[in-house]
């Protein structure tokens, strides 16, 4: 990643932060809740190349790992975003088209979002983490998953058009 | 060419993985460094949480009620009417009022309790992908507020204080899977630990296998050394379920809350117990059953014109 892009991600990384934490925690979800930051972060993430990925993916869990209300520790979501970075820019970027579909955006924004909260949950666990319940984490990673769906007309557009204005012009 | 910036990427990716490794290491020896930095991010956050608050009360639940649209059709005839009849009554703020009304109740349970409470309004909530059940209060140590003190509601137990800012705090509600109370049988002295499990149910494990549960008992704060995290006599929930499995050492249940967590709007923070115990004076009394009126009508022939 070039260091004049690094601004701009991290700009709108705390932007997306404060609107989490500000606002979509305002808002009582019928099923569990909707984190739009990790949504967000996933369909980004996947149009990203494999190094920008990475340190994009290091950033954004390290901004993450500052909210207040985060039981699990300091690094945490650091270590699972820089995982799922590397994972999606490189395994699954791969096994895509060039060109990717909003259907195929949709469903790896979704998968990759409740995956990312498996993965934070088993390695909390590891880490001596408490985790609840099996429904509730069970209706937690549904309906971050149905939200994720539901609301994915407004956030890949938003994360495709933000991603170009951060791109250079050679490399768009 | 492309095997070389694929290790120079993976070298990139595993530095990046043992950083975060440190960091975590760092937290877990208590590093005081990064819990500053997350408190400083909540003295950050709360005068936009606060402003956000303002504006999103009144439509915070819109996703929440989004299925029950089929049962409304019916509802919004009956609404319009009543529509008619409030207009001509008086407008008033449901929200102030509905504020007011969890704030008399609050102030009723500390006043029978004798406990110096401190009231706040709760501004925000933890988010998804935290998986801990938090709320956010607009009053913090400005205000004597302290980690470890006892929140309440006007049914009973809220949580506890995790953290506080100077002028903002951060609650852990009592369905938090991390969460741990000591509750004793309200009428009996019958001991036992309720665990958060993240939903509206909590598990109760009783200490004694003498100790004699059923469904219906009240539990109540057993109470901490110096009252703190947990101020002792607050009502927490009442027994729904009796597990009764042969060969277990000790009786364990399920238990539901007298608060409903998701829909908390002011909320009260122990700042002291002054009179000490309050034994089971807090115990909510059972709702009494409304009176069926019945009419009898003995019939009578109808006068003949």
């Amino acid at each position: 990643m070039e260091i004049n892009r690094l601004p701009k991600v991290i700009l709108i990384f705390l932007t997306l932060f404060l609107i989490q934490e500000a606002l979509i925690s305002q808002i009582n979800f019928l099923v569990a809740g909707f984190s739009l930051y990790l949504a967000f972060f996933m369909a980004w993430v996947i149009q990203d190349q494999r190094n920008s990925a990475v340190v994009t993916g290091f950033i954004a869990g390290l901004i993450l790992d500052l909210s207040p209300t985060l039981e699990a520790p300091f690094g945490l979501w650091t270590l699972v975003l820089t995982s799922m970075s590397y994972l999606l820019a490189s395994n699954v970027r791969a096994a895509l088209d060039a060109e990717l579909s909003p259907l195929v955006m949709l469903s790896v924004t979704v998968l990759a979002s409740s995956f990312a909260l498996i993965l934070f949950l088993l390695i909390g666990a590891i880490l001596g983490q408490e985790v609840g319940s099996a429904s509730y984490l069970t209706r937690s990673i549904a309906g971050n998953a149905l939200w994720g769906a539901l609301l994915s007309p407004l956030y890949i557009p938003l994360a495709m058009k933000l991603h170009k204005v951060t791109l250079t012009a050679r490399q768009r | 060419m492309a095997t070389r910036g694929s290790n120079r990427s993976r070298l990139l990716w595993v530095s990046l993985l043992v950083t975060s490794l440190f960091i975590i290491t760092l937290d877990l020896r208590g590093v005081s460094l990064l819990s500053s930095l997350r408190s400083g991010t909540q003295s950050a956050l709360a005068p936009v949480e606060r402003l956000a608050n303002n504006f999103f009360s009144p439509v915070g639940d819109f996703f929440s009620e989004v299925g029950n649209l089929g049962r409304s059709k019916a509802k919004i005839e009956k609404l319009e009417e009543e529509n008619q009849e409030l207009k001509s009554q008086v407008i008033l703020n449901e929200n102030t009022l509905a504020q007011l009304e969890s704030l008399k109740g609050v102030l009723d349970l500390a006043g029978k309790a004798r406990y110096k409470t401190v009231s706040a309004r709760v501004i925000s909530k933890g988010g998804t992908g935290t998986f801990s059940e938090t709320i956010v209060l607009d009053i913090g140590s400005d205000s004597g507020v302290r980690r470890d003190m006892t929140v309440i509601a006007a049914g009973g137990l809220v949580g506890v204080v995790k953290s506080t800012t100077a002028s903002s705090s951060i609650v852990l509600l009592m369905n938090d899977p991390s969460f741990r109370i000591g509750v004793r049988v309200a009428g009996k002295q019958d001991m036992g630990i309720l665990l958060g499990q993240g939903d509206k149910s909590y598990s109760l494990q009783m200490l004694s296998a003498t100790s004699a549960i059923s469904v219906g008992d009240v539990l109540l704060a057993r109470g901490s050394s110096g009252d703190k995290p947990f101020v002792p006599g607050v009502p927490v929930g009442r027994i729904s379920y009796v597990e009764n499995t042969v060969g277990q050492l000790t009786k364990e249940g399920r238990v539901n809350g007298f608060v409903d967590l998701n829909s908390l709007s002011v909320v009260s923070v122990v700042l002291s117990a002054v009179a000490g115990d309050p034994g089971d004076a807090l115990v909510p009394k059972a709702p009494r059953p409304a009176p069926t009126v019945t009419v009898f009508v003995t019939p009578s022939p109808t006068p003949k014109e």
